[in-house]
């Protein structure tokens, strides 16, 4: 994953409305969007562009259905970012086990 | 999605001694990178190297003896070498806390994946923890039943 990419998915996870939104469908059930805007405290048209960022983070996935337009959680992005973090936290253990050898000598 | 790593482990050695361990340049080579070039001191940016390929620059936060050294860098092996103050960066914090004589606690975070400045970042991440720790754990099943 690219340094530009792991910085734009955790931009998008970093506000609390657009965090709110990843909740609602972290099980995986696609929500329709007026669902999925009600109860954010801002206006629909917020919650419109606020899904919009995260469609643009590869976060969701927009879907028509009828006339109805469904969100999905897009778990792609969202493992490349875990996966991201998980080897960054692996190299700091072993960094830190070397540190303790050194020190302790 | 988590914003911060966080580790934490016990060495039995004086502050001093790792303080100097990860601040000077002639020790920090003997566990972290395998060279330092450039200035590597507070308010300065230096060149760590790994290996033959992997080069990054490094900015000096702060170096406080014995007990706190922090820097930011461009995490991921990215090759980053120019002013990581210009581009978004992590900010990586060592805090050493001698809690009897020769034996210390080391706490290593890094922070600022969102490519915000690391004090907001962790302020939103302190403001949202729960929601970040029930995602991660909804995530986590979720990941766990796309695997099956």
């Amino acid at each position: 994953m690219s340094q530009a990419a792991v910085v734009q998915l955790f931009k998008a996870l970093g506000d609390p409305v657009r965090l709110q939104i990843v909740q609602r469908l972290s099980n995986g059930v696609p929500l329709c969007m007026g669902e999925l805007s009600k109860d954010l405290g801002i206006s629909r048209q917020g919650a419109r562009k606020q899904i919009q960022a995260l469609v643009t983070a590869n976060v969701v996935q927009l879907h028509p259905v009828g006339r109805e337009v469904k969100v999905q959680l897009d778990a792609t992005a969202l493992t490349q970012g875990r996966d991201f973090i998980a080897a960054l936290e692996a190299q700091w253990d072993q960094r830190l086990q070397a540190l303790k050898q050194f020190t302790e000598q | 999605m988590q914003n911060i790593i966080q580790r934490e482990l016990m060495i039995n050695a004086t502050a001093e001694r790792i303080y100097n361990a990860i601040a000077l340049a002639e020790q920090v080579v003997k566990w972290f990178p395998d060279t330092v070039s450039g200035d590597y001191r507070q308010g300065a940016q230096a060149l760590f190297s790994f290996g033959e390929k992997h080069r990054s620059s490094v900015y000096i936060e702060a170096a406080n003896p014995y007990h706190y050294f922090a820097y930011r860098w461009v995490p991921g092996g990215t090759n980053f070498t120019g002013d990581v103050r210009t581009v978004p960066n992590t900010l990586v914090e060592f805090h050493i806390t001698e809690l009897e004589p020769g034996r210390s606690k080391v706490s290593l975070t890094e922070t600022g994946f969102a490519g915000l400045p690391a004090d907001i970042a962790a302020s939103s991440l302190q403001q949202n923890s729960n929601g970040w720790d029930f995602m991660l754990g909804r995530l986590q099943q979720y990941f766990s039943a796309e695997a099956k």
